[in-house]
C-alpha cells in the first residue's frame, strides 16, 4: 500500500515537474533542453504512471 | 511517509525550478560552458551545438574531422554577456599549404564579417625561428636581419615612412599578421579625376579610394531587388584608418520585402575639410541589393578583397595584383573560360570556388571576365581599370604568403600550448555588438585553403567558453540607478 502511494507520489511528481519545464521550455527556448533532455522526464511519467495502475 | 510524498518532493521542484532559474539569468554575469567531443553520452543539448555545414565536417569518428573551410558552430547562451573566452584543444593533419587556423565571431549579420583572432599560424612560427624576434607576444617584430633593437624606433620610423632598409616604401618591406599598424599610405603629386562606376555589383562590398584634395564625393545608386524575405536596409560606412568619419544609413520600409518588384535607392557622401590620403568605404547591403552605380570625385578606387559583378552588358575586364583568384560562379549560365594573368581557366560547375593561381608576375594582372554572376575573391585588391589600381595595404602573412622582398613583419600572435599531441589555444572576443540570434553567438572556424576531398584536416577534442558580463546586481544598478 505504501509503495503504491510512492509510486504513485513520484508519478505526480515527475508529472508537475514536466509540465513546469515545458512551460519554463515555451518561455526561455533551450533553457532546459541545454541541460536535460525532457524524453527521460517523459519516460519517468510513463513508467512510473504505468507502474502505479498495475498496482492497483 | 505522508511528509515525504506532500513536503519534500514539493521542495525539491521548487529547488530543482529555482536552479533553472540561476542558470538561466546567471546572477554573477559569469559562467562556462564546454564541449567535450570525446563524451558520447550527454544529458542535454549542450551550449556548443554544431558544426556546420554537414559536407565540411567527418562525423564516422567520434571526434569531428574538419574537412573543408570555414565550418560555423553556434553557442547557445540564456543572456547576453560581454566578453567570451575560447579554448579550442586540437590535433592537426594539415599540410605546408594550410598553415593557417584562425576562429571568429560573427559580427555583422549583413556583412557576414566575422572578428577573427588567430589560433595558429605555422608560417609565422616557422619565421620566428630564424629571423630576429622583438617584442612580446602581444605585439611581435621579426626582422630578417638586425636593423632595430626595439619596438618603438621601429614604430616611429614606420609612422615617419622611413624604415631602414626599406627604400621603396614599406608596403614592401613589411608584413603584417592580426595587427595594423599606424601606417598612412601617400601618393605625393597624384592628380585625381572623378569618375562613375556604371558596373553593377551584388551585396556588400568595400573600397578604398584615394583623396588627393581635401573634399571627397560619394554617390550610390541601389536596386533593392525585393526578392528575398526580410528588409534590405543599406549602410555605407567611410574610414580614415582605423576611425569611422561618417556613416549612412538607408532604412527599408517596403512593406513587401518579397514582392519582387524592383526599388531604387540613392545614397550620397560629401566629405570636405580631409587629409590627402587613404579613406576605405564599408557598403553593408544584403545579397538582394545590387550597387547600380557608384560616383566618386576620385578615380583611384580599388574595391578589396571581393568583388561580384552582376547584370553586365557584355565581357568584363578587371585588374588586381593578387597572386591568386578564388572564383566562385554564383548560376550555372556563369560557367565560362576566364582569363587570368593572360592565362585561361575554366570554370566548369556552378556554385564551386576554384582557386586559380596566376603566372608570377609583379605587373598588375587583367581579368577577364565572358560572363558576369561570379564572385571573385584574393587577399588584394580588384579595380575596374589599370590606371585606378593601386594597393595601400600590407601584406598578410596568410597561407598565400610569400617573404619575397619582406624584412619585417609585426604581429600579434601567440602560439597554441602542446599537451599529449593535442594543442590548445585560447582566444579573447568582444561579444559587445556581436550578432545573437535566437539566443545563439555564431562562430567560424576556418583553415584557409582546406579543400574537401584533400587528405588533410582537423580534429576537434574539445571546445570550452568561459563569458563573462554584467552581474544581475549591476544590471539592476544600471536599471534603476538612474531614476
Amino acid at each position: 500500500m505504501e509503495i503504491n502511494k510512492l509510486v504513485r507520489g513520484i508519478f505526480y511528481w515527475l508529472s508537475a515537474m514536466l509540465g513546469v519545464f515545458i512551460v519554463m521550455e515555451i518561455i526561455w527556448p533551450n533553457i532546459i533542453l541545454a541541460y536535460f533532455n525532457l524524453n527521460w522526464l517523459v519516460l519517468g511519467v510513463l513508467v512510473f504512471g504505468l507502474a502505479s495502475l498495475i498496482k492497483k | 511517509m505522508k511528509g515525504l510524498l506532500t513536503k519534500w518532493p514539493f521542495l525539491l521542484g521548487v529547488i530543482i525550478v529555482l536552479a533553472f532559474f540561476v542558470l538561466k539569468f546567471v546572477p554573477s554575469g559569469h559562467i562556462v560552458y564546454e564541449r567535450d567531443y570525446s563524451q558520447t553520452f550527454r544529458s542535454g543539448k549542450g551550449f556548443v551545438l554544431g558544426f556546420t555545414p554537414a559536407e565540411r565536417v567527418d562525423l564516422s569518428q567520434t571526434l569531428p574531422k574538419l574537412i573543408g573551410d570555414p565550418v560555423y558552430f553556434s553557442l547557445f547562451t540564456p543572456r547576453t554577456f560581454d566578453t567570451a573566452k575560447v579554448t579550442i584543444v586540437y590535433q592537426d593533419h594539415l599540410s605546408s599549404s594550410t598553415p593557417l587556423i584562425e576562429m571568429g565571431v560573427l559580427k555583422d549579420k549583413v556583412a557576414r564579417s566575422y572578428d577573427l583572432q588567430p589560433v595558429e599560424n605555422k608560417t609565422l612560427a616557422a619565421l620566428a625561428q630564424t629571423w630576429t624576434k622583438i617584442g612580446t607576444s602581444n605585439l611581435m617584430l621579426l626582422e630578417n636581419g638586425k636593423n632595430y633593437s626595439d619596438l618603438k624606433s621601429f614604430q616611429a620610423d614606420l609612422a615617419s615612412g622611413a624604415l631602414k632598409d626599406c627604400p621603396s616604401g614599406s608596403s614592401t618591406c613589411l608584413a603584417t599578421y592580426n595587427y595594423a599598424p599606424v601606417y598612412n599610405f601617400t601618393l605625393p603629386g597624384l592628380k585625381t579625376s572623378a569618375i562613375t562606376l556604371a558596373e553593377p555589383l551584388r551585396g556588400q562590398h568595400q573600397f578604398y579610394v584615394y583623396a588627393a584634395s581635401s573634399t571627397l564625393d560619394l554617390a550610390f545608386n541601389f536596386v533593392d531587388m525585393n526578392q528575398d524575405a526580410g528588409p534590405d536596409p543599406i549602410t555605407v560606412n567611410l574610414y580614415y584608418g582605423a576611425k569611422m568619419i561618417d556613416s549612412r544609413q538607408v532604412a527599408d520600409n517596403d512593406p513587401v520585402p518579397a514582392s519582387g518588384v524592383a526599388v531604387e535607392k540613392k545614397l550620397a557622401l560629401v566629405e570636405k575639410n580631409l587629409r590627402p590620403g587613404v579613406y576605405k568605404a564599408e557598403i553593408k547591403i544584403t545579397d538582394d541589393t545590387v550597387i547600380k552605380s557608384i560616383q566618386s570625385s576620385s578615380d583611384k578606387l580599388v574595391f578589396i578583397n571581393h568583388l561580384w559583378p552582376v547584370s553586365a552588358s557584355g565581357p568584363l575586364d578587371l585588374y588586381t595584383d593578387a597572386p591568386y583568384l578564388l572564383v566562385k560562379a554564383f548560376t550555372p549560365a556563369s560557367l565560362q573560360t576566364l582569363s587570368f594573368g593572360g592565362q585561361d581557366f575554366n570554370l566548369d560547375a556552378p556554385y564551386q570556388q576554384y582557386e586559380f593561381d596566376a603566372p608570377a608576375s609583379a605587373a598588375p594582372k587583367e581579368i577577364r571576365l565572358n560572363r558576369d554572376d561570379v564572385i571573385l575573391d584574393s587577399n588584394s585588391v580588384f579595380s575596374w581599370s589599370k590606371d585606378s589600381l593601386f594597393n595601400p595595404s600590407l601584406k598578410k602573412v596568410d597561407n598565400h604568403f610569400a617573404p619575397d622582398g619582406i624584412k619585417y613583419i609585426l604581429a600579434d600572435y601567440q602560439a597554441p600550448t602542446e599537451q599529449n599531441g593535442w594543442q590548445s589555444a585560447t582566444r579573447d572576443f568582444s561579444l559587445t555588438g556581436s550578432d545573437r540570434e535566437n539566443g545563439k553567438y555564431s562562430f567560424l572556424l576556418s583553415v584557409p585553403g582546406l579543400k574537401t576531398g584533400s587528405d588533410d584536416y582537423l580534429i576537434i577534442k574539445d571546445i570550452k567558453v568561459e563569458l563573462q558580463g554584467r552581474s544581475l546586481w549591476e544590471k539592476l544598478k544600471a536599471l534603476y540607478g538612474n531614476k
